[in-house]
C-alpha cells in the first residue's frame, strides 16, 4: 500500500527545462549554419569544415569509448581506409566525388565487421593496442599498394575536384553542407541511439559486462553494431577529411596523432560519456589551436599540459563538470525519477 | 528543509546567475573561435604577403634550421617594402610550422590562401611538405614556388603530366637524373667492381629513386652497373640484416640509397659489425646534415653525398650581394652552427620572391604574379634561376655536384667537393678517396 502511493507521486521524466531551451537553442545555432555559406568568408566556411570533422571523430570516439566502453587507439584506421575507397573511388570507378564520400563509409563498415571479430576477442588495455595494431597493418598494407601511390601517396586530380561543382564558391558550398550534415547526423545518431533500449544496453555493457549479460543484453551484438557503425561514420569523415587534404599517403591517413590522440585529447578534455562533451571539447581544441600553434613545440607542450591537468583535477571533463555542478543536460539521454508536484 | 533545496534546483534546473555565467563563457568562447579565421574588419593599407611553410618541427625541422637566420635577414632588406608600379608596399612574411606532417601542411596552407590571402606562397623541404602545400595552391589558383625536393617526386606524384604540367605551381631544384650521374662519376673515379647495393625505403624519395623506369634501376644498367636491389623497406626499420646479407652476397662494393638519418646510422652500425665493407658509400638524405654524420662516429669519414649548395659555390645573391661564403660564414657567426644546404636554397626562395614581385604591374592579379614567375631569369646564390628551359614544364633546376664528409676540418666533419663534372662552375677541393 505504502509502495503503492509512492510510485504515483513520482514519475520518470528525461526532457528539463534546460534541455528543452538547449533544443531550442540548437535549432536556431543549425538554422545560423546553414546560412554561413551565403555572407561567411572561405576562410569561414573551411574551418566550421574542419570543426564538423573533429566534431563527428569525437562523437563517434565518445560512443565507443564513452558508452560501450570501447576504448580504441586505432580510429585512423578507418580515417585512412575512408580515405583511400574516396581516391579509388572517384579515380577508378568514375564515381562522383560526394557519392563517393558516402559510398567509401558503407565500404569502411563492411571492413570493420573482421577488424572487429579480430581486435574483439582482446579486452581493455589489451583491445587498445589491438586496435593500434591494426591501424598500422592497414597503413604497411596501403604502402604495398603501388597502384596507389604505396609509400610516396597520390593527390586527388583537379579535375575530379572540379566535377563537385561548377564554380569554386558552388563547391565549397557542397562541401560545407555535406560536412555539416554529417556533423550533424553523428550527434543525432548517439542521441538516437542512447535513448533507444541499445542505449541502455550499451551503459549497461560498459559498466559491468558479467551484469548485463546475466540480465539478457546480447554483448557481442550490441558491441559489434556500435562499432561498425563508428567505423562507418569514422570513414564518411575520412573520406570528407581527404576530398579536402587532396592528398593521401599512408602516413597523413593513418596517423596516430592527427585523427585518434587529437580526438581522443577532445572527448577528456569536454567531457568523455556524453554528448555535449566532445562539441565543448573541439571548442576548446579550436582555441588552443588558433592561439597556440604558431609558437612550434611550445604548443605540443601546452596541449600536453591541458590534458595532464584535466585528468589529475577534472577527469570527468568540462562538460562533466559543469553538468554536475549546476545539473545541466542539453542532450538528455538519462531517465530521472521526478516528483509528480513538480511537474505542475 | 535539504529537501526543499534540491527540490528547488531540480525544477529550475540552473540559477538565473548561474546560466548567464556559463552562457556568457559560452558565447565569448564562440566568439573567440570565430574571430581567429578572419581578418580585422578595420581598413588597413595593401601589403604584399608571403606565405611560408616549413618543418619547423618535427622530424623534418633540421631542414628549417636556419629559417629565423635567413628570415631576419630578408626582413631587413624588405624593410622598406618593395615598389610596384609607383607605389611602395610593404612586406609581410607570414611563417607556418607544418609539424612535419602532411595534413598538417595542407590545413596551414589553406589558412595562408583563405585567411592571410597570401600573394605568393613559398614551400620547402621534402616531399612530405611541398607535395601538400602545391596541391593546394593549385586547385584554389594561388602562385606557389617550392624547392628542397628532387623534381621528380615533386611532378609525378602529384599527377604532373608532361605535356600540360600545373598551372600555378613550380619547382625549382634538381633531379635524380643529376644525382645519378653524380654518384656514378664519382664511383668511376675509383677502382670498383661496379656492383652497386640499393637501399630504398618505401617513400616518397626511395620509390622515385627505386623507380624501374624513372630511377636509378635503368641509367645504372647504360652505365655498367650491377644494381642489388632487395625491396623497397618501411622507413625506422631496426634490422637490416636481410639486406646486408643480399649486398655481401653479390659482393657489392658500392652502397647508395636515401635513407633518412636514423635509419643511415642503423644500418651503417649493423654494416660494420656484420662485416660488409663496402668501397664507397654515396647516400641522399641521410648524410645530409653535420649531426646525422656526427652521429655515425669515426664510421663517417669519406662517406659520399650529394652536393646541393656549399660556401664553395661561386654564386651571389641577388637580393643582399653576398656570396655563398658570406652568408654561411654570418649563418656560423650568428647561431654557432655549421651550414648546411637548406641555407643557400632558403635564402634563394626569398631572393625569387622579391624579384618576381618587383617586376608585377600591380597588385591583385594572381595571373599577373604567375606571369612574373615565368619570365623570371635570375641568378641566385645556388645558381641561376629560370623556368623557361626545365626538363617539364614547372620545373627549373639547379647545379648539382658530388662531395664527401671527411675530418680534420674546421667542424668535426666538412663537406668537401670532389666530383664537378656535371657543373665545372663549381670547384673541386679535393680527389675522391675510397672509404677505409
Amino acid at each position: 500500500m505504502n509502495t503503492q502511493m509512492k510510485t504515483e507521486q513520482f514519475s520518470v521524466v528525461r526532457n528539463t527545462t534546460t534541455s528543452r531551451g538547449a533544443a531550442v537553442v540548437t535549432a536556431m545555432i543549425l538554422i545560423a549554419l546553414i546560412s554561413v555559406p551565403f555572407w561567411a568568408g572561405r576562410a569561414d566556411l573551411r574551418m566550421i569544415i574542419e570543426f564538423a570533422y573533429y566534431l563527428s571523430l569525437a562523437q563517434m570516439w565518445n560512443l565507443l569509448a564513452g558508452y560501450a566502453g570501447l576504448v580504441s587507439i586505432g580510429q585512423q584506421a578507418f580515417v585512412g581506409l575512408g580515405g583511400y575507397m574516396l581516391f579509388v573511388l572517384a579515380i577508378y570507378f568514375n564515381v562522383p566525388p560526394i557519392m563517393a564520400v558516402f559510398l567509401s563509409g558503407l565500404i569502411v563498415a563492411l571492413f570493420a565487421i573482421p577488424t572487429a571479430l579480430t581486435v574483439f576477442r582482446l579486452r581493455g588495455a589489451y583491445f587498445a593496442i589491438g586496435t593500434w595494431v591494426v591501424a598500422e597493418v592497414y597503413r604497411l598494407g596501403f604502402a604495398q599498394v603501388t597502384t596507389l601511390g604505396g609509400g610516396s601517396g597520390q593527390s586527388l586530380p583537379a579535375s575530379i575536384v572540379r566535377e563537385i561543382g561548377s564554380g569554386r564558391s558552388e563547391r565549397e558550398m557542397i562541401i560545407y553542407f555535406t560536412a555539416l550534415f554529417i556533423a550533424v547526423a553523428s550527434i543525432g545518431l548517439v542521441y538516437w541511439l542512447l535513448r533507444s533500449k541499445h542505449g541502455l544496453s550499451l551503459t549497461a555493457i560498459r559498466d559491468s559486462e558479467a551484469a548485463s549479460d546475466s540480465l539478457g543484453v546480447d554483448i557481442f551484438k550490441t558491441k559489434l553494431a556500435v562499432y561498425v557503425i563508428s567505423a562507418g561514420i569514422t570513414g564518411v569523415v575520412g573520406a570528407l577529411i581527404f576530398l579536402q587534404k587532396l592528398r593521401i599517403s599512408p602516413d597523413a591517413a593513418f596517423n596516430l596523432q592527427d585523427w585518434t590522440a587529437a580526438v581522443i585529447f577532445i572527448v577528456v578534455i569536454g567531457g568523455i560519456g556524453t554528448i555535449e562533451g566532445p562539441i565543448i571539447g573541439t571548442l576548446i581544441y579550436f582555441i588552443l589551436r588558433g592561439v597556440l600553434a604558431d609558437y612550434g613545440s611550445v604548443y605540443m607542450i601546452v596541449l600536453g599540459v591541458v590534458a595532464v591537468v584535466m585528468m589529475l583535477k577534472a577527469p570527468q571533463g568540462v562538460w562533466g563538470f559543469l553538468s554536475k555542478k549546476y545539473d545541466l543536460h542539453l542532450f538528455p539521454v538519462h531517465r530521472r525519477l521526478k516528483a509528480k508536484d513538480e511537474l505542475e | 528543509m535539504k529537501d526543499n533545496n534540491n527540490k528547488r534546483r531540480l525544477a529550475n534546473g540552473l540559477s538565473r546567475r548561474n546560466f548567464l555565467k556559463t552562457s556568457g563563457g559560452l558565447v565569448a568562447g564562440a566568439a573567440l573561435v570565430g574571430g581567429l579565421g578572419s581578418a580585422p574588419a578595420f581598413a588597413k593599407q595593401r601589403v604584399i604577403k608571403f606565405g611560408y611553410v616549413t618543418p619547423q618541427t618535427g622530424p623534418l625541422a633540421p631542414f628549417a634550421e636556419a629559417d629565423n637566420f635567413i628570415l631576419n635577414g630578408v626582413r631587413e632588406k624588405l624593410k622598406n617594402g618593395i615598389q610596384i608600379g609607383s607605389r611602395t608596399y610593404p612586406v609581410e612574411i607570414i611563417v607556418k610550422d607544418s609539424q612535419s606532417n602532411p595534413n598538417r601542411a595542407a590545413e596551414v596552407a589553406n589558412e595562408l590562401i583563405l585567411s592571410d590571402e597570401v600573394d605568393l606562397m613559398l614551400v620547402s623541404s621534402t616531399p612530405e611538405t611541398t607535395n601538400p602545400v602545391s596541391d593546394q595552391c593549385e586547385i584554389n589558383e594561388v602562385p606557389c614556388i617550392s624547392t628542397v625536393a628532387p623534381w621528380q617526386p615533386w611532378f609525378f606524384t602529384r599527377g604532373g603530366k608532361p605535356e600540360t604540367g600545373f598551372e600555378w605551381t613550380y619547382h625549382f631544384f634538381w633531379g635524380l637524373e643529376d644525382v645519378v650521374e653524380n654518384y656514378t662519376n664519382m664511383w668511376d673515379s675509383l677502382n670498383t667492381n661496379k656492383v652497386v647495393a640499393g637501399l630504398f625505403p618505401n617513400d616518397g624519395d626511395g620509390n622515385a629513386w627505386g623507380h624501374k623506369e624513372l630511377g636509378f634501376p635503368p641509367v645504372l644498367a647504360k652505365k655498367g652497373f650491377t644494381l642489388v636491389d632487395p625491396g623497397r623497406f618501411q622507413s625506422l626499420t631496426d634490422d637490416f640484416s636481410a639486406q646486408i646479407s643480399a649486398y655481401k652476397n653479390a659482393d657489392a662494393e658500392i652502397v647508395t640509397g636515401v635513407v633518412i638519418p636514423p635509419d643511415m646510422t642503423t644500418f651503417w652500425s649493423q654494416a660494420k659489425q656484420q662485416g660488409f665493407n663496402p668501397k664507397v658509400a654515396s647516400i641522399g638524405k641521410g648524410i645530409l646534415f653535420p649531426s646525422s654524420v656526427e652521429s655515425l662516429g669515426q664510421a663517417a669519414h669519406n662517406l659520399s653525398t650529394e652536393v646541393w649548395w656549399s660556401p664553395n659555390h661561386p654564386f651571389n645573391s641577388s637580393l643582399t650581394g653576398q656570396s655563398a661564403r658570406e652568408i654561411a660564414t654570418g649563418y656560423t657567426q650568428s647561431t654557432g652552427k655549421q651550414w648546411t644546404p637548406p641555407l643557400g636554397f632558403t635564402h634563394a626562395l626569398f631572393e625569387l620572391a622579391v624579384d618576381i614581385m618587383q617586376r608585377v604591374d600591380s597588385l591583385g592579379e594572381a595571373e599577373a604574379i604567375r606571369d612574373a614567375l615565368l619570365a623570371t631569369e635570375l641568378d641566385t646564390v645556388v645558381g641561376p634561376i629560370s623556368w623557361k628551359n626545365g626538363p617539364v614544364k614547372n620545373v627549373a633546376k639547379t647545379p648539382l655536384v658530388g662531395g664527401q664528409w671527411r675530418q680534420g676540418g674546421d667542424f668535426m666533419y666538412d663537406l668537401v667537393i670532389t666530383n664537378n663534372q656535371t657543373a665545372p662552375m663549381i670547384p673541386v677541393a679535393s680527389d675522391m678517396q675510397p672509404l677505409s
